[in-house]
């Protein structure tokens, strides 16, 4: 049974679209996240939740209550901030323990609770301090203390690993399901990170220009991107993309590339003879024998490793630039001349002129947007 | 080509009284050779940017020498150092359009004006600024910004380009489109760059050579490579390295011809060697020690079925890779597997960490002891 | 590059010199000028040497001016307790209603709120005389001319705007998330404007209300025409110096001095918070 649902919730500040038609919902203990450049809308729509925005319409339930008469103290939601908005008056351990007063706790309720959940994210030593003494990493910290200690059954966190360093953000990234699994809370994620949303959701919607793009497991979206731009979005380095027309030939479908003939697998739709893109992840290029079968001859501009890949840079005879990815390690080519092929069946096939995707059951990811 | 093209020795540098106050840089050498790529990577603080503004000439050396093409440049003005230059702020001239901006330093050379053009038209294709040559800075995105500042420093002919932070603000889906694109530039033209980062994914991607900076000393000069695979102290080992390695305290005792390393705490976990599985030199190496520091790449981490236990804590699929943490020894080792792993949270699987791919750190000073079973000599 | 060479830093000192001296010399003369009698200020060339004397001090205090010519019954220390009064009142009458307006305004924007702070801003704008003439016939007809009350009221055209425009920008300067962190940890809007709002803002509102306090310290033509003798200020009290028989530069100087005195004392004192308060903006995050 979901425990959160946003039912057709637009935002608008005077003429400024902020959110339209906006529709989720998210099952009891479950992790949703909010994914989509900025300006999408995420974090107002994570406010509407909250109930410190309201929306312009549009209703928002939590466990079954219409949320519009209740005012943000009474929701029992627990938030952190991008930029942490810890009270700069008051110490790590008033920070924390803001939301046990607020119940008006006994002191050593508070005091019990405030040092076990300080422990359990290692600021026990820091809870005297000012935030302005605090490092980032303790900040965000001290932060997500506060949203977790009052153990509200819906969590909302706004990008929470954004302003800390990319070492700390990897650390964060593994640690964080184990806190929220152990809690059982509901959890709406906003975050800008395609690593993080697809390693931290059980759903994710793609939100942009204050619509829902995409509404589904990680797996739908990587695997299924709705659209080109969701594609681009999800994968680094960025998928490859070629304009091709596919022609029907004898032994089925095929595309012309670089001169190549490649044979393009079966899709439902009839896609013969019209404008469509072709879209290739780095990791499903690799490098090949001349005498290969369908080998695209390239040339290697130059190879920048990336976390313990290695991506090469290549141009075809064509003038097409293309990425290539491969695991740090295995055998390829840094530069000159070489071959590479498609592992044609986990590429994808879009519509040019609508940029939607072709030949998928895209009835399953899209239901975000029909809901 | 093996020519010096800059070359620092023994250069402090001091912001206040000297040997009063901390040193920003002390007693930094290196030699960067003609047409390499190096990078000087550190935290905030390291002493990076310090240094780079040395060799450009904002801050005066205060002790050694600075050479660029063999002659020393010490007391010249930033404007005889032969130099380029992309700023961190991107410091664009306001009222040009991002076309003059890029073509500025050229306007003083005898390039004529179809081939000013010309080449502000290649490079602004490189970049993916042609649609916005004719805007201001003030009206681009940061990250565009960013990108004429690139251009406006590397459309230059100077000895050495120097390139502060120069990625930390591209769109995501451009980075390693122009990563490829500016490397492969830099290379092709023979140019030498000098690149300051936070960043290790840009050194890495761009760099022959990383020099790794922390509280102004040099911890490492060598390809990215030598550093990831044999790391001269745990400083370098964790820095570098995304996901950082696995870093284990351990006690080791010798039972005949096996030697046992016992992990944490709480929850030991002991890891048992031949002499011959780590290699002949290391033995003699561990004999005289009761505890020592180990470390692993996440992706030197494997599956074995007659391995030691551990809890899988997380399971990440990021689309490519795998990350999985794990509980082991009291702590969580981190593991990268390049295929998608079915793990689920709380399933016991049995990981198997290869003699060859460890690395021995001393515990006291955190100097490197031994790499995949070779000494540090 | 960074080694500062001596000509600069000799050259700093002299123009630092320079300045002080320009600003300070006015305040500098009066003191000296409150310890000297009427004729030595008024010898030419004047002097820095001089017998110093309390007894214009001492004339101020009991409130008996001895002139050449005659003696003058003056009230000074009355007014200076007027003044205090005055002030006092009408900057806590002003924080009591301007900062909570200032909240409303800084976090509720509603169709004309920006209107109506203009507005409010807008009296200052107005030449106090222009609104004096109408006022005085007013007052006297409900009765508040040449009341203490009536003045604080009449006072609140020149702090509250003040402290509403200034307390104002220092409340839109605390992010917004902050407060949103703190009603969602439970606390109701009022709860929140106290415990989080009203501290973050204080070094503003400390600034603030010293600057109320200053200009209505200062202010000289509403009390000069809504008040008698007895309820006047010393910055109409001084008038009486002006006397048939000759100006008592001596006694003036010795009032501006004690007239000062708590203003400067005050702004000494609070001279950390306002700097503190200029600079809230460290203090978000």
């Amino acid at each position: 049974m979901s425990y959160l649902e946003v039912n057709r919730v637009s935002k608008h500040y005077k003429k400024n679209q902020v959110l339209q038609d906006v529709s989720l919902d998210v099952e009891s203990g479950r992790t949703l996240v909010l994914f989509g450049p900025s300006g999408a809308g995420k974090t107002v729509l994570l406010r509407i939740i909250a109930g410190v925005v309201e929306p312009s319409d549009g209703t928002v339930f939590i466990d079954g209550e219409d949320m519009a008469p209740v005012e943000a103290e009474h929701r029992g939601v627990g938030m952190a901030f991008q930029n942490f908005a810890l009270f700069p008056h008051m110490t790590a351990y008033d920070n924390i323990a803001s939301p046990l007063t607020a119940e008006k706790l006994p002191a050593s309720t508070i005091e019990e609770r405030v040092q076990s959940v300080a422990k359990l994210l290692k600021i026990d030593h820091v809870l005297a301090q000012l935030p302005r003494a605090l490092s980032n990493g303790q900040k965000q910290r001290t932060a997500l203390s506060r949203a977790l200690v009052g153990e509200p059954p819906l969590l909302l966190l706004d990008d929470p690993l954004r302003n800390v360093d990319a070492k700390l953000r990897f650390e964060m990234r593994l640690e964080l399901p184990r806190l929220l699994s152990g809690r059982g809370a509901t959890v709406v994620y906003v975050t800008q990170d395609y690593k993080e949303a697809m390693a931290m959701g059980d759903k994710i919607a793609v939100l942009n220009e204050g619509r829902i793009q995409q509404y589904g497991t990680p797996e739908d979206v990587y695997l299924r991107p709705a659209t080109i731009e969701i594609a681009r979005l999800f994968g680094d380095p960025v998928i490859n993309l070629f304009d091709v027309t596919p022609n029907q030939g004898a032994d089925g479908l095929f595309a012309s590339l670089s001169g190549v003939d490649i044979p393009l697998p079966d899709l439902s739709e009839q896609i013969a003879g019209s404008e469509c893109v072709l879209a290739v992840r780095p990791e499903n290029l690799e490098f090949v024998d001349a005498k290969a079968d369908n080998a695209i001859p390239v040339i290697v501009e130059a190879e920048t490793p990336l976390n313990e890949k290695v991506i090469t840079l290549a141009m075809t005879t064509g003038g097409r630039e293309i990425l290539l990815s491969r695991p740090a390690g295995a055998p390829g080519i840094a530069s000159g001349n070489a071959h590479v092929a498609i592992k044609i069946d986990s590429t994808l096939m879009f519509d040019k002129a609508t940029s939607k995707l072709l030949g998928s059951n895209s009835n399953e990811s899209n239901r975000g947007e029909a809901a | 080509m093996s020519d010096i093209k800059m070359s620092i020795e023994s250069v402090d540098k001091f912001y206040g009284p000297i040997n009063d106050s901390v040193a920003a840089v002390s007693n930094l050498s290196m030699q960067v050779q003609t047409g390499e790529i190096v990078a000087l990577l550190g935290s905030s603080g390291c002493g990076k940017t310090s240094t780079l503004r040395m060799i450009a000439g904002f801050e005066e050396i205060t002790r050694g020498n600075i050479s660029i093409g063999g002659q020393l440049i010490n007391r010249l003005p930033p404007v005889k150092r032969g130099v380029a230059m992309a700023f961190e702020g991107y410091a664009l001239y306001p009222p040009l359009s991002v076309r003059d901006n890029i073509a500025f330093a050229l306007k003083s050379t005898k390039l004529s004006q179809s081939e000013i053009t010309s080449k502000v038209n290649a490079i602004a294709d490189m970049l993916e600024i042609s649609d916005i040559l004719d805007s201001h800075p003030s009206s681009i995105s940061g990250g565009q910004q960013q990108r004429v500042s690139l251009g406006r420093a590397l459309i230059r002919d100077a000895e050495l380009h120097l390139l502060d932070e120069p990625m930390g603000q591209l769109e995501p889906q451009l980075r390693a489109l122009l990563r490829g694109r500016i490397k492969h530039y830099i290379k092709s033209n023979g140019l030498t760059a000098i690149l300051v980062t936070h960043d290790q994914a840009e050194a890495n991607a761009l760099a022959d050579r990383i020099a790794v900076m922390e509280e102004g000393e040099l911890q490492q000069f060598d390809t990215p490579d030598t550093i990831k695979e044999r790391p001269a102290n745990l400083f370098t080992g964790t820095f570098i390295g995304e996901p950082p390695m696995n870093v284990f305290d351990a006690s080791v005792h010798r039972d005949g011809d096996v030697f046992v390393f016992t992990l944490g705490q709480k929850n030991s976990v002991n890891l048992t060697y031949t002499q011959d599985q780590l290699g002949p030199s290391i033995g003699s190496m561990l004999e005289s020690r009761e505890n020592i520091t180990l470390g692993v790449r996440p992706y030197a981490v494997t599956r074995r079925a007659e391995g030691v236990p551990a809890t899988v804590m997380v399971n990440q699929w990021l689309g490519d890779q795998s990350h999985i943490a794990a509980d082991f020894a009291d702590k969580s080792l981190v593991m990268v597997e390049h295929d998608r792993s079915p793990e689920r949270s709380g399933e016991d699987i049995s990981i198997h960490l290869d003699p060859m791919s460890l690395h021995f750190f001393d515990s006291e000073t955190g100097d490197a002891l031994s790499h995949g079973g070779v000494l540090v000599s | 590059m960074q080694h500062v060479s001596l000509i600069e830093r000799l050259l700093r000192g002299v123009a630092l010199i320079l300045v002080v001296v320009f600003f300070m010399f006015p305040i500098v003369w009066i003191v000296l000028m409150s310890f000297q009698t009427n004729e030595t200020i008024l010898r030419v060339p004047p002097s820095f040497i001089f017998e110093p004397t309390i007894s214009n001090y001492k004339a101020l205090i009991t409130g008996k001016l001895e002139t050449s010519a005659a003696s003058l019954e003056i009230n000074f220390l009355r007014n200076l307790g007027n003044s205090v009064l005055l002030s006092v009142g009408s900057v806590a009458l002003a924080l009591l209603l301007g900062v909570p307006a200032a909240y409303a305004f800084a976090r509720h924007k509603f169709k004309g709120s920006e209107d109506i702070a203009f507005t409010l801003l807008s009296f200052r704008f107005a030449p106090p005389l222009l609104v004096l003439l109408p006022l005085s016939l007013y007052f006297q007809k409900i009765g508040l001319a040449d009341t203490y009350i009536g003045l604080i009221w009449v006072y609140q055209l020149i702090c509250l705007p003040l402290i509403l425009w200034i307390v104002r920008g220092y409340f839109e300067d605390i992010s917004p998330d902050i407060e949103n962190a703190y009603r969602i940890a439970g606390h109701s809007w009022f709860s929140t404007f106290r415990k989080i709002a009203l501290p973050l803002a204080g070094p503003g509102i400390a600034a603030a209300g010293l600057l109320a306090f200053i200009f209505a310290w200062n202010n000289f033509i509403f009390a000069l025409v809504l008040a008698s003798a007895d309820k006047q200020p010393v910055t109409v009290g001084a008038l009486a110096f002006v006397t048939a028989s000759g100006i008592q530069y001596g006694q003036i100087a010795a009032a501006i001095v004690l007239s000062i005195a708590p203003t400067l004392a005050l702004a000494l004192y609070a001279q950390r918070y306002l700097v503190e308060g200029l600079s809230l903006g460290a203090v978000k995050g």
